[in-house]
């Protein structure tokens, strides 16, 4: 039998449960039709799944510092597409593509990040050539 | 120059005749040669969205159109909530992660990436169905081979399981449900899984479907591990000073926190 305390924390927990719960998602929440690059360093890379984040220090006018969460796809299909968890380390300097969140914000879906020497990563689903 | 032509000849011939029998019995007795890691075809995927959607119930199919309004407003529903696997036939309709496809006598195996505990089991022992199958996400699977192909058979999938065209766009099949798959090459590296879902709850009818995966033998893709609430959790450390996981919370909508 439950109790009706424990009901109700079962009831709230059902409330506010979804609002923390992890999942592999669409990418409707971003524009993908208008790629958008940010100039940063690399803060943070969590090289997990389902999807890959990157926390990205960017400068803004007045010379303070904003920080921007970039999420990718899997580790699965970044390693498909050549990358490794090295690929993009913190620290490192370089533009990042990404579309940005329809709903705006600091954050977006990285796409393609180009370092200063020339060298750049991006990734596909599907394998190309 | 001492070449001996003859002895060349032999060689050879017994070179190719090693091959061709590993070759075969490589090939599992005869049966068509479906290892490796398969990549679906995302683009197809896309295709048949609006080539060949479900034929929904009437009643099912405003709840279908609430939802692609969703995902085209850019509110996309998480199909994939709770980080619970895509279960079937979701796995094999909308996934965007590769899965490898073992044969070892007696059954298939499909095990999946990116989401946890993603794996299927296609006894190919000649069993049928129990009687009273334990409903589960991926359901009970049996299959026989019919000359190039795999036939599979699905009934006892949990009613919670989506019948979904991509990963904003479904719902449950609500109980009833059963699926039926040729599976087979269409191409040396190209697998085709022809699909019929028969889910009375909420289609119309038999829907008839086919995905596409595709195995890149020259780059040895390995399947990772892919526990899908690890993007829940960052690395930390305990009072004790040991290596753990900590809580780092999400977004409604299934992203990353953002940073600030």
């Amino acid at each position: 039998m439950i109790s009706s305390v424990r009901r109700k924390l079962l009831a709230l927990a059902g409330v506010v449960l979804p609002l923390a719960a992890s999942a592999h998602h669409s990418t409707a929440n971003y524009d993908m039709e208008h790629l958008v690059p940010l100039e940063g360093t690399v803060r943070t890379v969590s090289w997990t799944n389902p999807h890959i984040t990157f926390v990205i220090a960017a400068a803004k006018v007045g010379g303070e510092e904003e920080l921007w969460t970039f999420e990718a796809s899997s580790p699965g299909v970044l390693g498909r597409s050549g990358w490794t968890k090295q690929s993009v380390r913190p620290g490192d300097q370089a533009v990042f593509y990404y579309a940005p969140l329809r709903a705006g914000g600091h954050g977006g879906l990285l796409s393609k990040v180009a370092f200063p020497d020339g060298r750049t990563v991006s990734y596909s689903l599907t394998p190309v050539d | 120059m001492g070449c001996k032509p003859g002895f060349s000849f032999v060689f050879v011939l017994l070179a190719l005749t090693c091959f061709y029998f590993n070759f075969t019995i490589s090939y599992a007795q005869g049966l068509p040669d479906f290892a490796g890691v398969w990549v679906p075809d995302v683009r197809d995927q896309v295709r048949q969205e609006s080539a060949n959607p479900p034929p929904w119930t009437p009643s099912v199919l405003p709840q279908i159109q609430h939802l692609a309004a969703e995902e085209r407003a850019g509110r996309p529903f998480l199909v994939l909530d709770h980080c619970l696997p895509y279960g079937m036939p979701s796995w094999m309709l909308m996934t965007h992660s590769a899965f490898e496809f073992l044969q070892t006598p007696g059954r298939v195996t499909l095990l999946g990436e990116g989401d946890g505990n993603r794996m299927r089991r296609i006894y190919t022992d000649g069993r049928g169905h129990p009687e009273d199958v334990d409903p589960s996400l991926h359901g009970h699977s049996i299959g026989r081979w019919e000359g190039d192909a795999l036939v599979v058979d699905t009934v006892g999938v949990a009613p919670q399981s989506y019948i979904a065209i991509n990963e904003a766009v479904g719902i449950p099949n609500d109980g009833g449900m059963r699926i039926s798959e040729r599976i087979h090459l269409v191409a040396p590296n190209t697998l085709a899984d022809d699909l019929t879902i028969v889910a009375p709850k909420v289609l119309s009818g038999p829907w008839k479907t086919t995905r596409l995966f595709r195995r890149y033998p020259e780059r040895h893709y390995e399947i990772v591990e892919g526990e899908c609430v690890q993007e829940d959790l960052a690395e930390g450390m305990d009072a004790y000073g040991n290596a753990i996981f900590v809580p780092h919370p999400q977004n409604p909508n299934g992203t990353a926190q953002l940073a600030h």
